[in-house]
Order: C-alpha cells, then structure tokens, then sequence
C-alpha cells in the first residue's frame, strides 16, 4: 500500500524543493521571473542540477518522489498550467517507487 | 453564555470551482444542491458566528513556520490566497474578540496554539462557504490545524481539541449563537500516484463510527486507516473537532458519494445539537 506521505519529515532537500513551488506563486513577480527564466529563477537555491532540473521541466513524479510536499505541487501544476492528463500520467508512472508500508 | 447551535462537516477541494465540468451535470447539480440546502439549514440557526475548522494548504503558512493548531484572531480575511482559484477575490468577515476569547481559553486549559491576526485563507475555508451561498454573509473565527505536512497533530489530539473548542464557546459571555463547520476530506489523494482512488469502505465507515458515540472506534479507524484513504483523508482532524465539540449530538449524514472525478469522496453532515 502506498503511504500517505513520502517523508515523515522534510528533508532539507525536500525544504528547498518547497521553497521554490512555495515562492513562485505566493510571491509578487516570481511567477512570471519563473516563466522567464527558470534557471536563473532557481540560480542560487541550494540543491543539485538534477533536482533544479526536475522541477523546470515539470517531473511531476520524480518530483514527488524527491520530497515536494503533495498540495504544493498539486498548486504549481495547476498555476503553470501542467495538463491535467499529464499531471496524472507522471504521478502513476512512478507507483512503483512511492513508499509504501 | 453563548451557546453552540449547530455543528456541520463538508468535503472541501478546489476542483469544485476549478474543474466542475469533469463530474457528469447531474452529479454536479446534486452536490451543489447539497451545499446549498446545508447553507440554508446552517443560516436558519441565526448564527453570530461560524467556527470554520480546516486547514491551510501551504498557501499562507510556510514550513519556515508551521503551526499544529493557529486559531483567527482578526476581523477580517482576505480569500482566496491561490491566484489559480477560480473564486471571486474577496474579504471575510472575521470575530476577532470570539477568536481572542478562543485563544486565551486555549492557553488556559493548556492547549498551546498560536494565532494570527492576518490570514490569508484559501479553498478550504472559501469553497464550502461560496457554494453554501454562506460567504457574504457569515462572520468567522478560523481554527487552522495542520493536515497537509507531517509531521501533524494526532486524530486523539484533536478530538479532545473539539471537547475543548465546544466548551469554550459555551463560556463566551454574552448571548451569542456559535456554529462549527469542519471543512476537508474525505477519503482522497493530492498529487500522490494514487490520485482519483476514494476509499469509499474507509468513507462509510468513519461517517458511521461518527454516529456511534463510539470515539475509541473512530479514533483507532482514523488513525490506523487513514493511509488507505489518501492524504486529503488527513482532513479528517478538522471532522474530529466538529465531532468532539457536538459532544455525541445526533449525527446525520445529509449527502455521501464516492467522487473520483472530482478526486475526492464528498460528504455533507450536521450534529443536531438542539435535538
């Protein structure tokens, strides 16, 4: 059975993650220096290339596996605009990773 | 003293503003007609103000700090704080000397939640309230409890949060006339693989042991069940609230369907506490 939450606490990795899904649409002009740019948007946050990687090329699954917490990647797919079809397809095509217990 | 009136719980999920055209016209119709009636039922006990249980999902909080348990203390919101939800942008009343009599009776009996004079409050609180036709109207103190990142108060701690919370209201002076609504779940997934399953055995069952009376049963199902009905279940708290404040009030389950266009099992009950 899949868990409810893929950490039962936020890794630093996974604070970070946040952190960019958090600003992005709850900052005023982030959304739009995102859609911009979004490498230079995420220039100095503190996580790896693969990880920054992700989440500009909207890995909605790998996201979630890396620690994104679920309803603020729920609201960047629906603030970016990820198609609904293609939200859901990334999700379940990572099933067999999430944490289950 | 003041007195409780009414005690309600509804679904809440933004896809009932964003995405009503995924459910079928019927059963769309059907749900809003629910809310709308359970509008009318709460607005005919001529409530003061509404005690709105839910919670934010990281739109106003941040996990640079994130409460348990943050109780209103403002007299007014601004809602919606999602720029994507297709809701009116509007401003809610709010009772800030209810919530400031909350807070400080919190503290007193050892409960130790923060408070916020300035909530920015999102889906949770407005979407029941919009298609209750209750927004415009209703004045509101928010009890905010952390359902959307563990790690999360427990199932018991908020039952004894809705014991404390209705004895509370009860030793507000004056004559006022409270109602709670409890806003979340019930069974479903956010942004999991799991997203569209409901849980619906998980559903019925927590709606009956909500009638029982029996609050070990309910808190052993939600505790030891809720990871099969999805982390939207985890809403669950704000129901247990509503539950322990009605003090065992006779429970009526006005609307329950299993829902998976809309993601989510949607339910619609009330605690007759004048029966």
């Amino acid at each position: 059975m899949i868990r409810n939450w893929q950490q039962d606490m936020p890794s630093v990795q996974a604070y970070w993650i946040n952190r960019i899904l958090y600003d992005v649409h709850h900052k005023q002009g982030h959304l739009q220096q995102y859609r911009d740019d979004a490498d230079a948007y995420m220039k100095d946050i503190p996580l790896p290339a693969e990880i920054k990687s992700l989440i500009r090329d909207n890995e909605v699954g790998k996201m979630y596996l890396a620690g994104a917490n679920p309803y603020l990647l729920r609201a960047h797919c629906l603030g970016v605009k990820i198609p609904e079809h293609a939200f859901l397809a990334s999700l379940r095509a990572v099933a067999g990773e999430a944490r289950r217990g | 003293m003041a007195e409780l009136v009414g005690a309600f719980a509804t679904s809440h999920t933004p896809v009932m503003l964003n995405l009503p055209d995924a459910l079928s016209e019927a059963d769309r119709n059907t749900i809003y007609r629910h809310f709308q009636q359970l509008g009318k039922s709460l607005a005919a006990l001529k409530p003061d103000t509404v005690v709105v249980v839910s919670d934010d999902h990281l739109h106003h909080f941040f996990l640079d700090n994130f409460p348990a348990f943050c109780i209103g203390t403002g007299d007014a919101y601004p809602a919606p704080a999602e720029h994507w939800l297709r809701a009116e942008r509007q401003t809610l009343k709010g009772d800030s000397r209810l919530g400031a009599h909350l807070l400080g009776e919190a503290l007193a009996a050892d409960f130790d939640p923060s408070f916020s004079m300035q909530l920015t409050l999102d889906h949770g609180v407005l979407t029941p309230l919009i298609l209750a036709d209750l927004a415009a109207s209703v004045t509101l103190v928010p009890l905010l409890i952390n359902c959307v990142q563990p790690p999360m108060p427990t199932m018991s701690r908020c039952l004894q949060w809705g014991r404390f919370i209705g004895e509370a209201i009860r030793s507000y002076p004056g004559n006022s006339r409270i109602v709670i609504l409890a806003t979340g779940g019930i069974s479903h997934d956010v942004a999991t693989p799991r997203m569209g399953m409901v849980n619906e055995e998980f559903d019925r069952e927590f709606l009956r042991l909500l009638g029982t009376g029996d609050d070990r049963a309910l808190i052993r199902h939600a505790t030891d069940r809720v990871n099969e009905a999805g982390n939207g279940a985890e809403e669950i708290r704000n129901w247990m609230v509503a539950h322990g404040a009605a003090k065992g009030a006779a429970f009526h389950v006005h609307f329950y369907k299993a829902v998976p266009s809309w993601y989510t099992g949607i339910a619609l009950v009330e605690w007759r506490l004048r029966e």
